[in-house]
């Protein structure tokens, strides 16, 4: 019991069941599972995003480059279906997916290659990607894919299951909810019964005891980067055909969202530490909060000083019993 | 030493390149004094809230909320102002005046607080720097959303918009006074003991501690000096466009980071100096107006600047190396 107590999920968790009752309080519609499937299909995606910056935190790094990636992914793979004439999604799953390892790697590159820092590098790539998108469809007089073709439609319309309730009303989980658990599940496996998985974290924990240690930091990182993107290429299409609108400047300047919740989850910005649990607990409340002040009658323009509060607040609470700990425990530590 | 030189002479030889560049591409239009005008009018506000993140970068944090706090001050200063002398109110040539400082004032101090706020968290809460400001980020630029619900306020006094538009010497005045905090801001950080003390504390904190510095206090005060530097920011940004807004220049925040690394500071502190700021600060302005007049989409800028910061990283390394390896030789052949 006391294990659990000290941990930070435990605490997040706390805080999304009374965000729960509270918005139930004020709205009843909340608790209900049409909402809750409403919510996985929508923001799925956003979920997936997480884990994929998760993991790079986990590796003592950071990359905001995810948006910029997943937009490229998204629109490259619609365009293709487009341009083939090929009506069939898991060719743009696959043009995205294959866009992402390939922007993904070129961040690698420099990171692993050149040693360039995680952040300085994937902020040059952010500007650089979506620069080169845009600039690619204003030259060629493209715009947005206002009426993407059937198939993208198809996917974001696809359900896992549906039931007909006897009050007429339907529910559909959408089949985005698979693919956010199943992502989840992959990667948790990877991150928990892999080598691979141990020697992110430890990447995360030291580098250089990591180096000695034998572990080959240059293909870690390869894999790791590489990774991101293809996730981040998945979440760009399906944010693509859940709004059935390819717009190439969505996304981009959201990142801070996405690396608010991650941290919110208890991931240590530092690298090392942190659980995937906490990463999916941490998005939910983001997500909830984004989508439950219209339920509870709070004005829109609340929504950023409250995920502001909120952030503020939680990392407050963990930096303090951080400090805490480290008094009760204080050597003179002379490096 | 000499590996902080480096950086900045690389980077002084790229801007003048890219200069001599521009000027053979398009003489007629990039060679104009109207050129010069509009490239410098743009620079100050955007420079000023690179200057804040630099100060907090060398002390081995970084300050995400610049932008979110200049557009508080803004909005602040823009409240008091259109309440008290807006350009309908009537009110007399003293009373505009007055009103016009005070609102800048209040600027100034609305910025302190939220550097304050900053400086705060990140020492008596122990809360690392990029996630305390990223809140914040947040907070501050909600707290203006708030207060404005999302509207622009428009309609200062004339003589407050004069900030913006005069050119003395036919040089605009707002880079009078960026030149003017760039020089004190050199002065502070190269002849002061605090300016020492940030520098120390960058690059060795443990260090830092056993000299005698007070690490929270320094820390506390670079936070609200960055505030400061985006009270001013918001001036000049509101005194040019002539409203503010919330989420006005949010697209300024990866910008001024990028100017920084790109500069030459070390984002784990410790080195930077104002000339690589300068310098890179020019060199994107030039790029950005080159490119403008080039005619080339509105977007390829920021291929350009992502392309150059990394250029610039593969520079740095392939030189570092090189640096090292001269140091690595010598005591062979002794």
């Amino acid at each position: 019991m006391k294990r659990i107590f000290r941990q930070n999920e435990i605490y997040v968790f706390f805080i999304m069941i009374i965000l729960m009752i509270v918005i139930t309080g004020f709205n009843r519609y909340f608790f209900t599972l049409e909402n809750f499937f409403d919510l996985l299909r929508g923001h799925s995606f956003e979920g997936i995003l997480a884990i994929g910056f998760f993991m790079v935190l986990l590796s003592g790094g950071i990359d905001v480059s995810f948006t910029a990636v997943a937009v490229v992914g998204m629109y490259l793979g619609v365009m293709t279906v487009v341009k083939t004439g090929i009506n069939n999604i898991w060719l743009a799953i696959a043009v995205a997916v294959f866009v992402g390892l390939i922007l993904g790697a070129i961040n690698a590159v420099f990171i692993g290659v050149f040693k360039i820092p995680t952040l300085i590098t994937t902020l040059g790539t952010l500007t650089a990607y979506q620069g080169a998108l845009m600039s690619y469809l204003q030259a060629t007089h493209q715009t947005v894919i206002s009426n993407p073709p059937q198939s993208v439609i198809n996917f974001g319309k696809a359900v896992l299951f549906r039931i007909e309730r006897p009050d007429g009303k339907i529910l559909e989980l959408s089949i985005f909810s698979l693919i956010f658990i199943g992502i989840t599940i992959i990667t948790w496996l990877i991150l928990k019964y892999t080598t691979l998985g141990r020697s992110i974290k430890a990447l995360g924990g030291n580098m250089e005891a990591a180096r000695r240690a034998g572990i080959n930091i240059l293909g870690t990182q390869f894999f790791i980067y590489c990774y991101v993107g293809a996730l981040a290429g998945i979440a760009g299409l399906m944010l693509g055909s859940y709004l059935r609108y390819v717009d190439p400047l969505y996304l981009v300047g959201n990142e801070l969202t996405i690396i608010a919740a991650v941290v919110l989850g208890g991931a240590s910005i530092m690298g090392g530490r942190g659980t995937i649990i906490g990463t999916v607990l941490g998005i939910s409340v983001i997500t909830i909060i984004n989508t439950s002040l219209v339920l509870m009658k709070i004005p829109s323009y609340f929504q950023q000083a409250v995920i502001g509060g909120i952030i503020v607040i939680s990392v407050s609470i963990t930096a303090y019993r951080q400090k805490l700990r480290e008094r009760q425990t204080r050597v003179l530590d002379v490096t | 030493m000499i590996y902080k030189n480096k950086k900045v002479f690389s980077l002084l030889i790229i801007t003048v390149a890219a200069f001599i560049l521009m000027s053979i591409l398009e003489p007629t239009v990039f060679l104009t004094l109207r050129n010069f005008q509009s490239m410098t009018v743009q620079i100050p506000e955007f420079g000023l809230l690179a200057l804040g993140i630099m100060i907090c970068m060398l002390t081995g944090g970084i300050d995400l909320s610049v932008v979110a706090t200049a557009n508080l001050a803004a909005i602040t200063a823009a409240i008091i102002m259109t309440k008290f002398a807006g350009a309908e109110s009537g009110a007399n040539l003293t009373v505009t005046l007055t009103v016009i400082a005070l609102s800048i004032f209040a600027a100034f101090i609305v910025g302190i607080i939220c550097g304050f706020i900053n400086g705060m968290l990140v020492t008596r809460l122990g809360i690392t720097p990029i996630l305390a400001t990223l809140g914040t980020m947040g907070l501050f630029g909600g707290l203006g959303v708030i207060i404005t619900k999302g509207k622009g306020i428009v309609g200062f006094p004339p003589q407050f918009l004069i900030i913006g538009t005069a050119h003395p010497l036919a040089i605009p005045l707002v880079l009078y006074i960026f030149l003017g905090v760039v020089l004190i801001l050199g002065v502070v950080l190269n002849r002061t003991m605090f300016g020492f003390n940030i520098y120390m504390i960058g690059a060795n904190p443990l260090a830092a501690c056993f000299s005698g510095i007070n690490i929270n206090n320094v820390l506390v005060r670079v936070y609200m000096s960055s505030g400061l530097l985006a009270g001013i920011a918001a001036i000049l940004m509101i005194a040019r466009v002539n409203s503010a807004r919330s989420g006005y220049a949010a697209t300024f925040l990866l910008p001024a980071v990028l100017v920084c690394v790109l500069g030459g500071v070390n984002p784990s502190g410790g080195f930077g100096n104002l000339t690589g700021i300068v310098l890179a600060l020019s060199l994107l302005q030039i790029l950005q107006s080159g490119f403008n007049i080039l005619g080339s989409s509105s977007f390829f800028k920021n291929v350009i600047w992502g392309a150059m910061l990394l250029i610039v990283m593969v520079i740095n390394y392939f030189g570092d190396r090189y640096a090292r390896r001269g140091i690595e030789r010598r005591p062979a052949k002794s």
